[in-house]
């Protein structure tokens, strides 16, 4: 696959140059792993919406699926955590599944019947406690593993787990774009019928989107829970966990691969860094208003003008 | 090849095709004509899978088609065009052809599509990007070409000739037969113009209120006074 030579330089630098300068900064790495799980949700989020032309509201069920079966594989049968991880995905799969019949609705209708069955995926959760444990949660959730000799369950081993995961997910998003199967879902997005007539199962593409972005949020969500430790259903179904990443994916660019991850770290860490200690309660408010001029002022969200910014500096060069 | 046995298609109370027994078979050209709102255009939708009949049968190579999911119909050697040309938006000239070939046949061949680019005179446009850099007669070629990609049995074109200039016209009828010859394609086609069909159809149909009230060879069917009729929208008088 194709890596041009700024994106082979910026994955050096997040693997190398930011565990060097940042790793003894534990409050800094904390924000930075946040702000990639965002990210890692935001573009399975954009995933779905760019190729599947699919708006949902539902991402929190996937998350919290993933972070469970995760959890609940490693600490009762003992699975190494990062089989775990993937079985997470897989289980946000299994949870997506029931949500094929709303696959056929247009529009707000699919974003509202996937946010009701977000809410199923919740109660779930919470009473069905001899599993789960209720709404008292689970706590001891297995931590990462050493890697010859190396914690993986500190602040910088975890970032680079999370960091090798999304890049993961970036070289699966390019992958699926690049296939006749991307081709196919672009063309469906304004043509849907013209796309059908020439044999495109739009349906059967639609869902395969749906269980490609399912999968990567329930692994994002097993992520999480091996981070920290702890879950519970609030915390685990919270609706922030899709309302953050579509914000983080439209600010950043919904219809580019690297939009939803940029976003997400922009908007977070600007937000936690420096709204939150200028306006300690509140702080969200500017983020609101930044997303809105965002979307007045560059509908494509931050990088198609960070691109054209570029393009203007080539020209003028 | 196709047959359609009593077809109806009904929305809610109005009844687009009432009835119809149609057949086209594998070399042949079939004129559809009749006035605006006959049903031609439903007709189509129906054997293509976009609107579902209310009764009858449609049989492709004695399949039953309302068994047959929609994106399968491609598969089995069904294309079509659409009057107003619905290209792929978003994508090139030639990846339009790529989905149509790869899902409407299974593979992806360079070198058949190169040839339906050079057919439809769509080779110089080739990367140019569908919905926005096409002439209108360049925008009807691509309906063609997509159809073509599919490597159809059937093709059904809907109103391909209409808008296009005397010229334009020319050149497209000239495509049309030797597509017909080359492709080895039955063709079911949509047309106003009698001149048109006269020389292209082996057959004429004639839908009327969804009715078909004539099917002959283009000298009968247009000598037939209820037809021209219809045809002219003549009152009573």
């Amino acid at each position: 696959m194709y890596v041009s030579k700024t994106g082979l330089a910026v994955i050096a630098a997040a693997y190398i140059a930011v565990p060097l300068v940042l790793g003894s900064n534990n409050y800094v790495m904390s924000l930075i792993v946040a702000s990639m799980i965002i990210g890692g949700i935001a573009l399975a989020w954009a995933l779905l919406g760019n190729l599947g032309g699919m708006v949902s509201f539902g991402h929190s069920a996937f998350f919290g699926v993933g972070a469970y079966v995760s959890a609940l594989l490693t600490m009762k049968t003992g699975m190494p955590v990062f089989a775990a991880m993937l079985l997470g995905g897989v289980g946000a799969v299994v949870a997506s599944l029931v949500m094929l019949p709303v696959l056929r609705l247009k529009g707000p209708y699919f974003a509202l019947a996937i946010l009701a069955y977000a809410h199923i995926f919740k109660i779930i959760a919470t009473e069905w406690s001899s599993v789960t444990g209720g709404s008292a949660g689970l706590a001891s959730v297995p931590r990462f593993p050493e890697l010859m000799g190396f914690d993986l369950s500190g602040k910088i081993g975890s970032y680079l787990i999370i960091l090798t995961v999304l890049l993961a997910f970036v070289a699966a998003y390019r992958a699926i774009r690049a296939s006749h199967y991307g081709i196919a879902l672009r063309a469906m997005h304004d043509s849907e019928d013209a796309t059908r007539v020439v044999g495109v199962n739009s349906t059967l593409l639609k869902a395969l989107m749906l269980f490609v972005s399912a999968f990567m949020t329930g692994v994002v969500g097993a992520f999480n829970v091996h981070y920290i430790n702890f879950l519970e259903p609030d915390y685990a179904f919270s609706g922030l966990w899709v309302t953050l990443p579509i914000v983080a994916a439209i600010f950043g660019g919904y219809r580019t691969i690297l939009g939803p991850l940029v976003g997400a770290v922009t908007v977070y860490l600007v937000d936690q860094l420096i709204f939150k200690s200028l306006i300690p309660s509140g702080h969200q408010l500017v983020l609101g208003a930044l997303l809105v001029a965002m979307i007045i002022f560059s509908p494509g969200g931050l990088m198609p003008l960070l691109r054209k910014d570029s393009r203007r500096k080539h020209a003028a060069a | 090849m196709l047959r359609l046995e009593d077809l109806s298609v009904r929305f809610g109370g109005l009844t687009a095709v009432n009835t119809v027994s149609l057949s086209v078979g594998s070399h042949e050209v079939v004129g559809l004509v009749g006035p605006n709102g006959a049903g031609k255009t439903t007709l189509f939708n129906a054997v293509s899978g976009l609107v579902k009949p209310s009764s009858g049968r449609i049989l492709f190579d004695s399949v039953d088609m309302l068994r047959t999911p929609l994106h399968r119909r491609a598969r089995m050697g069904i294309g079509r065009t659409f009057q107003v040309p619905q290209p792929m938006h978003e994508l090139t000239v030639r990846e339009n052809l790529i989905v149509a070939q790869r899902f409407g046949t299974g593979a992806v061949d360079a070198r058949k599509i190169d040839e339906v680019l050079d057919f439809t005179d769509l080779t110089d446009k080739a990367e140019r990007h569908a919905a926005t850099e096409l002439a209108l007669t360049e925008l009807k070629a691509l309906e063609v070409a997509k159809a073509l990609a599919t490597n159809p049995k059937l093709l059904m074109l809907d109103e391909v000739l209409a808008g296009l200039e005397t010229n334009g016209k020319r050149r497209f009828m000239g495509m049309l037969k030797e597509l017909h010859e080359k492709f080895a394609v039955g063709i079911l086609i949509i047309e106003h113009d009698i001149e048109t069909i006269s020389n292209l159809c082996h057959r004429v149909a004639v839908l009327n209120f969804g009715e078909l009230i004539a099917d002959g060879t283009p000298d009968e069917v247009f000598r037939d006074p209820e037809v021209m009729k219809s045809y002219t929208g003549a009152s009573d008088a």
